[in-house]
Formats: C-alpha cells, sequence, structure tokens
C-alpha cells in the first residue's frame, strides 16, 4: 500500500468520476441540501460524514437519482458523471452505472443466486454466463466461499454480515462504474465490519466509492478524500488526512474531535 | 413481590383467561357449526348427490350434481373477470396512484362496492346483464360475482404490496430497475403469499354467496347447456332446497352446505400447499 504510486494524491490516473455543481435539494418546501460543490476521483475512497440529519444520505440518494423517486422532490444545480448531466441520461442507465448498497441489508425474497443475477438479468447482460457473473460477483464481495454450497437457498437464510456483503455483491454484479454505500456497517458487527473495510480497498481498484459513515474511525481508515456536511452544507472537503489532522473549518474540527454538541 | 407487582401479575392474569376464554368460546362456535353441518349432512351424501340431476320430494336417488357444475363455472368465470382486474387496480393503487384524486376516488368506490348489500349487486347485474340480453345465465351470475370480487382483490393487493418494505423498492431501483419491472420482478413476487390468500379468501367468500345468483343464474332443474344458459348454483339451491316444506330436502340442503364448504376448504389447502411449495419465501 505504501508504494509512491497508490497514494492518494490526485495524479491524472484519478480524474474526477463524478462531481456535483451548485446542488440544491427540496423536500417539499425544506431545503436539505445548500449549494453542495464536490467530486470524487476514479478508484479512490470517499468518504462522507457529519452529524445525523446533516444531509449525507439525501446528498448519497441523488448521486444515483433514487431520491426522486419521492414525491415532492426537486433538484437544483448539476450532478455529472464523466461530464455528462446525469438528468439528461436514462434514469436505468445512471442507476446501473451508480450503484447503491444501503445502511441495512436489503436481500430480494429470492435465492441467494437470483438476488446476485437479478441486475444483470433486468440489464440484458446474461448471455449464457450466469453463473459466472454470480461466482465473480460473490468473490468480487468476499463470500463466494461461504455461501458457494448454497446458492440456491434464500438469501434471507444469511447472517447480517453475509446479507451485506450479497448486496455489495448484487450491485457489482451489475459492473457499475460508481458505487455508493450508506453507512453499509452501522448494523454490523466488528468483524464483519472489518472484512467490508477490507472489501473496499480491492474495490476500489475497479470502481469510485462514495461512503456514507458514522464512523470517524472508518473514514480514516478507507477514505481517500472525506468531506464533511453540518445542516445540508457542505463545510469541508479534502483528503482525508488533512480532515483529520490539520482542517481547515473550525466546524470540522470540533466534530472529528467530538466536541460537537 | 411488592403490591404493584402483585396487582400487575393479577391483572396479567386476569386479561390472559378473559382473552383465552373468548378464543375458546369463538373456536367452540366454529365447531359446532361445522359439526350441526356434518352431522345433518353426512347422511344424504353418497355417490348419486355428486353425479344425478335433482329428483322430486320423497324420491329417491337425486343429487345436486348440476348444482356443483354450476357453481364452479360461475366462480370460476367470475374470478378470470375479477381477479386480474381486482389486481391490477390494486397494483395501480399501490405502486401508481399514491396520493392522486384518481386513486382516492377509487379506493373509496371500491370500498364502499365492498359494502353493498350483495342483493343490490344482483339487481344491478340484472339490470345490465340479464335484461338487454332478456334472459337468466350463468353468465350474468359471473358478472354480479365478479363485481364483489373485484373491491375485495383490489384492496388487499393494495394492502400486501404497501407492506413491501420501500428499501426492497429502492434495492431493484438502484440495480437499473425501471418501475413497472421492479413491480413485477421483485414487489409483486415479495407479496405474492398475501395477494394470493387475499384472492382465495375473495374466491371463498363469493363462491358461498346466493343473492347475487337469485336473479342473474337464477336455477335450473337440468344441466346447464352453457356459459349463456340459466344454471343451478349450490347456494341458490340451498336456499331452494331449505325453504321447501319437505324434510328430505332439508336433509340435502345440509349435505349441499357441507358440499359448498368442502369445495372451499379444498381451494384454500390447494393454494396453500402450492403457496409453501415455492421455497424462497421470506419469513413473516
Ligand atoms: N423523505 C424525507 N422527507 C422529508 N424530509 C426528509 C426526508 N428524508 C430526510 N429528510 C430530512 O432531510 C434532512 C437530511 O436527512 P438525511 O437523511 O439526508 O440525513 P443524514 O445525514 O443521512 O442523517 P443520518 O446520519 O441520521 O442518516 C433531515 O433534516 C431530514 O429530516
Ligand atoms: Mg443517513
Amino acid at each position: 500500500m505504501a508504494s509512491p504510486t497508490s497514494t492518494p494524491e490526485a495524479t491524472p490516473a484519478h480524474r474526477a468520476k463524478m462531481r456535483a455543481e451548485n446542488v440544491n435539494f427540496f423536500y417539499g418546501s425544506f431545503q436539505a441540501l445548500h449549494n453542495i460543490n464536490i467530486e470524487f476521483r476514479e478508484n479512490q475512497v470517499t468518504a462522507l460524514i457529519g452529524p445525523s440529519g446533516c444531509g449525507k444520505s439525501t446528498f448519497l440518494r441523488n448521486l444515483n437519482r433514487i431520491n426522486e423517486t419521492l414525491r415532492g422532490t426537486r433538484l437544483e444545480g448539476q450532478i455529472l458523471l464523466d461530464g455528462e448531466d446525469i438528468m439528461q441520461e436514462d434514469v436505468t442507465t445512471i442507476r446501473r452505472r451508480v450503484g447503491m448498497v444501503f445502511q441495512r441489508p436489503n436481500p430480494f425474497p429470492k435465492s441467494i443466486f437470483e438476488n446476485i443475477i437479478y441486475g444483470p438479468k433486468i440489464n440484458g447482460m446474461v448471455k449464457g454466463n450466469a453463473s459466472e457473473i454470480v461466482e465473480s460477483s460473490l468473490r468480487r464481495a468476499a463470500l463466494w466461499d461461504e455461501v458457494k454450497d448454497k446458492l440456491h437457498e434464500s438469501a434471507y437464510a444469511l447472517s447480517g454480515g453475509q446479507q451485506q456483503r450479497l448486496c455489495i455483491a448484487r450491485g457489482l454484479a451489475v459492473n457499475p462504474d460508481v458505487l455508493l454505500l450508506d453507512e453499509p456497517c452501522s448494523a454490523l458487527d466488528p468483524i464483519a465490519t472489518a472484512k467490508i473495510e477490507d472489501l473496499l480497498f480491492t474495490l476500489k481498484e475497479q470502481c469510485t466509492i462514495v461512503i456514507v459513515t458514522h464512523s470517524m474511525q472508518q473514514a480514516a481508515r478507507v477514505a481517500d478524500q472525506t468531506g464533511f456536511f453540518l445542516l445540508g452544507k457542505l463545510i469541508e472537503f479534502d483528503k482525508t488526512d488533512i480532515i483529520f489532522k490539520n482542517p481547515a473549518k473550525r466546524e470540522t474540527e470540533d466534530y472529528i474531535t467530538g466536541r460537537f454538541g | 413481590m411488592t403490591f404493584r407487582n402483585k396487582r400487575r401479575t393479577a391483572v396479567n392474569n386476569v386479561m390472559l383467561s378473559l382473552t383465552g376464554v373468548f378464543a375458546f368460546l369463538t373456536v367452540t362456535i366454529l365447531i359446532l357449526i361445522l359439526g350441526y353441518l356434518v352431522y345433518n349432512g353426512v347422511t344424504s351424501l353418497n355417490v348419486a348427490f355428486f353425479t344425478k340431476l335433482p329428483v322430486g320430494p320423497g324420491q329417491a336417488g337425486g343429487g345436486i350434481a348440476n348444482a356443483i357444475i354450476g357453481s364452479v363455472l360461475v366462480v370460476a368465470v367470475a374470478s378470470l373477470f375479477g381477479l386480474p382486474i381486482g389486481f391490477l387496480s390494486g397494483v395501480y393503487l399501490a405502486e401508481f396512484g399514491a396520493g392522486t384524486k384518481f386513486a382516492y376516488v377509487v379506493r373509496y368506490t371500491a370500498d364502499l362496492l365492498n359494502g353493498v348489500p350483495s342483493i343490490v349487486i344482483g339487481i344491478f347485474a340484472w339490470t345490465v346483464v340479464v335484461k338487454p340480453m332478456h334472459h337468466y345465465s350463468a353468465f350474468a351470475g359471473s358478472i354480479a360475482l365478479s363485481l364483489m370480487l373485484i373491491p375485495i382483490t383490489a384492496r388487499s393487493t393494495e394492502q400486501f404490496l404497501l407492506e413491501v418494505p420501500r428499501a426492497m423498492r429502492e434495492g431493484a431501483l438502484a440495480l437499473g430497475a425501471s418501475k413497472w419491472k421492479a413491480i413485477a420482478t421483485v414487489i409483486v413476487p415479495a407479496a405474492r403469499k398475501g395477494i394470493l390468500t387475499g384472492m382465495i379468501l375473495g374466491v371463498a367468500r363469493i363462491s358461498g354467496e346466493s343473492a347475487p345468483l337469485l336473479f342473474t343464474a337464477l336455477g335450473n332443474q337440468y344441466w346447464c347447456r352453457g356459459l349463456m344458459d340459466q344454471t343451478s348454483t349450490l347456494p341458490v339451491m340451498i336456499y331452494k332446497l331449505a325453504t321447501s316444506p319437505y324434510d328430505d330436502w332439508h336433509q340435502q340442503a345440509w349435505a349441499a352446505g357441507l358440499i359448498l364448504l368442502g369445495l372451499v376448504l379444498i381451494a384454500n389447502i390447494t393454494a396453500r400447499v402450492v403457496l409453501t411449495r415455492g421455497a424462497s419465501v421470506p419469513k413473516g
């Protein structure tokens, strides 16, 4: 990890994959996001931190346009994926390219196999290679060895940590460019959490990762960049080292040192 | 033990016994009805009863085969119309109509229709089907019954779809599923147990209705010769047998009731077996 070529520096290899420009977001008349500007670099992990209710999930859920399925919501500004405005693209394509893992594992009431193959199937990506897709997705999510003998059993028979990795595998099966994770470990024990954190290091080789977390330690461990949200505003965004060791803003420092009310 | 705790335990015990007693009462009443039905009906049950046409009072060897066939026909055709229409309306209400005025109207109408006395449904079906066609028919009976089945199915389908967690919908959408695809491949399958159970209960309910059939399917002493012919049905047959002045017909009414109950039970059990065979159903 310590070789100079894999430092989290913004080298040209880490070009901006996704970018938000002047994003405001409203639930009805309530403005949950205020003028957010941020970018997520390819093959990097970006953590979003901040106190409860500050808009982390709201922001994340705009990146794959899942928030527009809620009635009465409105987005202003632009979100760009590879330079293209995601609002102008086909929504199902955007959602395939920008995968999402939710706070609570939400496997479908189907078998493990069917859970994984679901995305490739509806996106017309299966060409007689269903088994291979399932195996490689489960391997990428470090779940293969644990489930390879019970692929056709219900996903509900798995433990919480396994279910969450199944959901990650399900998301990976459609080869997303970006993977959004909204507090993916909050329902998991430390061992399951460590497994998922390990996973992020290998996954970022293949895609861009944005993770919302309440755990400062987790952000410090996994993230190359970190953004700090407060009351719907992005207060500070920088390399993780800087955010945690030498933040520029007073609010950031208060929050990460636990002095925040 | 403190006084408070003692009191709490006492209240707890009293409530437990009280609910227990009423649960027992409910079961007892059900068993009494069933027992009475079996006791009175079983003596008239024989092969001829299932295979023969009715005969006059006092004559031996008659059956109600035409009513059994008629009921199955009328209910099957009613289900053919009622279940898909009700199901699709339910999907609309739960998935597409949320918050719209139209959905509100549909929902309200469905509830109203659910509460309409079934005899009124019968009059309506007579007015719109029997009268213009100038004759009673199994078809008219089916229309009447499907008018009852549609709102039952729609509302139960809606209810079970709404119980599917939002997280499940979002999981499907987040993988690139279009809305209808998410509904068809994840949400409806997740709710299928409840939806099918609602449908079964709906069909069971209309199977026992006599009022809507009284002046639509009417009745028939002989075999029904098709959908456009008038037909005998179990509930109407029971009504006619039971209101007759003949003792042996009263016995037959009990037996017919038993058969109706049996048919509903078979439908119920079959559906449950089919349902539980599907493997990956979530617990609860
Ligand atoms: N569906 C919704 N309708 C209306 N307001 C909402 C909705 N979801 C969130 N909000 C509001 O938007 C604000 C941001 O909420 P959000 O869930 O994005 O916060 P969060 O940072 O993810 O918090 P947490 O850490 O608790 O998950 C909050 O004030 C919340 O009450
Ligand atoms: Mg959140």
